[in-house]
């Protein structure tokens, strides 16, 4: 299990945000564009404020799939961030949604927000390719430094999976296949990068050398059978096929 | 009644003397005539046992007697011989009787009693009569008639022509009475009437045509023939009659011995009617919170009324109307076999009304509760919702607030507020995955979401110990919701028990859709022992199975591990 992300503290928070038409023109040079999609206002603005204060622009807030869809294809905004459970039936029209827009919209990126600790939505989510994506549990936004380090990498083309549901793919799987091969360091170095951490973040947080995470990757890979590839998100794409290979 | 017989019997002992002393009949009429009459007494005898109250056993008898009676003129003693003149036709009168009340044994109509009391006339009156006129030809001297008033030759004559005419068309008269009464009987009477009616037919119709017709002697001789041989067998058609009541208690027997299993409706109708020998039964079933009758289809049935064609006879229990039977009114000349089939129908229909309303019972009882199965399932969705969509919003967006706050504070409060702000961030951490958790518990939302086999994979992954999960996909369609929560349950109750009360190192978890059956099996390495009383919660997943129609079976012995079991009848969905 990782540890509480901390990170540099961000703005304090300011008063309430207000809902900015798509393509306003007082945005912050260089800012993240964001649509965001909960039909909880309550958390749909608690999470604006969180990113006005992070220098984000938020074009459009939604509260169901249908206006997401629409909101994307108006604004072309660089992330959307998608509550799992939206109208009509609160169920996972959400992930419906994050789905149908990565495959209609590639270059924006989609971080799914979820209150379950399960992985078996990431197959669909993530299809096949781990770019511009990411899937945290909704309570991560309370950690506000490490939800947004994580929408970052997400706009960016990178991609973010929660720690815990990271480490209930790994327990699953440790007991009967060849990640029972890995040693315990291994395992740490694999949980960070299935959450999709690059080699620089995972020896930063892990205190040892930028070397010795590579050596630990190269390991990895030779025990999972896996072609050794420098780029972060085939590496997370390997990993997560691997994971998900057996369901 | 068996001592009128039994001087029958010695009369036509004697008469059979007369004729052999007299040695003018030929052998055999002599001894038909006698069998004929014998028969009768002894059919009447065996008709009066079984059924007392029945005058047909009293009229055979009469007949028997009629028989030897007219064959008294052959006696040589002369006020027996005078006698004898009167009785000459004296068997065809109760003969025409006994047809015509054949066999209920009691004249129905008033031309019933008219005809028979013509026939009585014609056979005794008439010759009667004739007697006062007639001089018998002397030929042993010794015979005279003792009742002749005068000799008169012509008037004689002429009475004994109006004899054969009167005899002619009474005989008709009875036989177009049968011929009605055939035609209006159904196959139960007519199966009594058939013996006696041929015989009947063609004795009457001999006697008809010889009546009518001028006949040279020898087709006479034919028809007398005929006439005997009728009569011979006419006391058969009886004992037949008598037979066929016999056939009918067996055939109670049968319907009583098939009745031991209740029996759809149509069938036990079949049952009834061949047991009372009426095709035509109905059965019609009597609704009591509709105070009305039914057939077996539900339809309303209008029980017939006195004097019309069909005879009514209501089954009752206990003093409570089941049913009644609809049947033909010659079912009324066998009132014990009717009395007993209704007996039995009554046992029968009772017997199926307590069936049909245990299994009612039974449905409603099942169906109420699925339903609360199902009530219980949407409850703990709107539960697990409620929990999302409120608790853990209202978490979430407050711990945000504090986190804020948090970093908002940072370096401008002293070390003991900022470990308060953090011990308070870090108890709604914990309370929100608490909240999850609880929510998962009380409705997995992935058990909606994605089916059974990923919800019951997630427990898997999340289980203490190694759980093999062993199913396809595909052997796995997505069920009804309370079937695969149900499963799941299953899964979730074995796998706590496994882990915290038997201490089980190993699990497999095997499902499997097939044959419209949903089998759960859940086998554990563990201490074994458990079993469903001892409140680990598997008495309330056999509720549940058995609410579903489903068995949960578990076997436990200790230290074998255990195997629980779940089959449940699952059509598949889509």
């Amino acid at each position: 299990m990782t540890g509480p992300m901390t990170d540099p503290p961000a703005s304090p928070m300011t008063g309430p945000p207000a809902v900015r038409p798509a393509g306003a023109p007082s945005r912050p040079p260089g800012a993240i564009r964001v649509v965001l999609a909960d039909d909880a206002v309550l958390i749909r603005e608690a999470i604006a404020g969180l990113l006005r204060r992070n220098d984000f622009e938020v074009v459009a807030q939604v509260g169901d799939p249908t206006s997401l869809v629409d909101a994307v294809a108006t604004a072309r905004p660089d992330l959307a961030v998608v509550d799992i459970r939206m109208p009509p039936d609160h169920r996972t029209e959400g992930l419906d949604a994050a789905v149908a827009l990565r495959r209609d919209h590639p270059q924006v990126g989609v971080l799914l927000l979820s209150q379950y600790l399960e992985s078996h939505h990431l197959p669909a989510l993530f299809g096949g390719s781990a770019r511009g994506v990411g899937y945290l549990l909704k309570e991560r936004v309370t950690g506000p430094a490490g939800f947004v380090e994580a929408l970052r990498r997400v706009a960016a083309g990178g991609c973010a999976l929660d720690p815990d549901v990271v480490a209930l793919m790994l327990r699953n799987r440790r007991r009967t296949d060849p990640l029972a091969t890995l040693s315990e360091r291994e395992h740490e170095v694999l949980a960070l990068m299935a959450e999709g951490r690059s080699n620089r973040a995972i020896s930063e947080r892990m205190f040892i050398t930028h070397k010795t995470v590579e050596a630990h990757v190269r390991s990895i890979f030779t025990r999972l059978d896996l072609p050794p590839e420098p780029d972060n998100h085939r590496r997370v794409l390997a990993v997560l096929t691997y994971l998900r290979a057996q369901w | 009644m068996y001592v009128l017989a039994a001087c029958g019997v010695v009369l036509g002992v004697a008469v059979l003397m007369f004729k052999l002393r007299d040695g003018t009949h030929p052998l055999a009429t002599t001894v038909v005539g006698c069998v004929g009459g014998m028969e009768f007494v002894g059919a009447g005898v065996l008709a009066h046992y079984r059924r007392p109250a029945n005058r047909v056993g009293s009229l055979m008898v009469a007949v028997g007697i009629g028989l030897f009676a007219e064959d008294v003129q052959l006696s040589r003693t002369g006020w027996v011989y005078s006698a004898g003149f009167l009785l000459t036709m004296a068997s065809s009168g109760f003969a025409a009787h006994l047809v015509l009340a054949f066999p209920t044994g009691a004249l129905a109509s008033r031309g019933e009693r008219a005809l028979a009391g013509a026939a009585y006339a014609v056979v005794f009156g008439l010759p009667l009569v004739r007697t006062l006129f007639y001089a018998p030809p002397t030929r042993y001297g010794v015979r005279s008639n003792l009742l002749m008033v005068t000799d008169n030759r012509a008037w004689s004559d002429a009475l004994q022509q109006a004899e054969e005419i009167t005899g002619a068309a009474v005989a008709l008269a009875v036989t177009a009475m049968l011929v009605r009464r055939w035609m209006t009987a159904g196959p139960p009477l007519r199966r009594v009437l058939a013996p006696v009616f041929v015989t009947g037919l063609v004795g009457g119709g001999v006697t008809v045509l010889d009546g009518a017709l001028d006949l040279p002697h020898p087709v006479r001789q034919v028809f007398l023939w005929v006439y005997m041989a009728a009569f011979c067998l006419l006391p058969l058609g009886f004992l037949a009659g008598v037979l066929r009541v016999r056939l009918g208690r067996s055939a109670v027997g049968d319907l009583l011995a098939g009745l031991t299993e209740p029996r759809p409706a149509a069938e036990l109708r079949g049952a009834l009617a061949r047991a009372l020998g009426d095709p035509s039964l109905q059965v019609a079933y009597w609704r009591a919170d509709t105070s009305e009758f039914v057939d077996a289809d539900g339809a309303v049935v209008t029980l017939p009324g006195p004097g019309q064609a069909r005879d009514v006879r209501l089954v009752e229990r206990d003093g409570r109307r089941v049913a009644a039977l609809v049947h033909d009114p010659a079912l009324r000349e066998d009132p014990h076999i009717l009395a007993a089939v209704t007996a039995a129908a009554g046992l029968a229909l009772d017997n199926q009304r307590l069936a049909a309303e245990v299994r009612a019972q039974l449905a409603e009882v099942r169906a109420s509760r699925l339903r609360i199965v199902a009530a219980a399932d949407t409850e703990r969705r709107r539960l697990e919702r409620d929990l999302h969509d409120g608790a853990q919003q209202r978490l979430v967006t407050a711990t945000l607030t504090l986190r804020l706050l948090q970093q908002h504070l940072d370096g401008k409060i002293d070390d003991a507020a900022a470990g308060l702000l953090a011990s308070g961030t870090a108890g709604l951490d914990a309370a929100m995955a608490e909240l999850r958790e609880l929510a998962r518990g009380i409705h997995p939302a992935i058990l909606t979401d994605a089916g059974l086999l990923p919800a019951v994979a997630e427990l898997a992954a999340r289980a203490p110990a190694p759980v093999d999960v062993d199913a396809a996909p595909t052997d796995l369609p997505r069920l009804d919701a309370a079937i695969e929560a149900t499963g799941y349950f299953v899964v979730a109750e074995a796998l706590t028990n496994a882990f915290k009360h038997a201490g089980a190192g190993r699990i497999r978890v095997t499902m499997e859709h097939r044959d419209d059956q949903l089998r759960v099996g859940i086998v554990d390495d563990g201490l074994g022992g458990a079993n469903l009383d001892d409140g680990t919660g598997l008495r309330g997943l056999r509720d549940r199975v058995t609410a579903l129609n489903g068995q949960l079976t578990v076997h436990s012995a200790l230290g074998e591990g255990t195997s629980i079991t779940a089959v449940i009848p699952a059509p598949g969905r889509r």
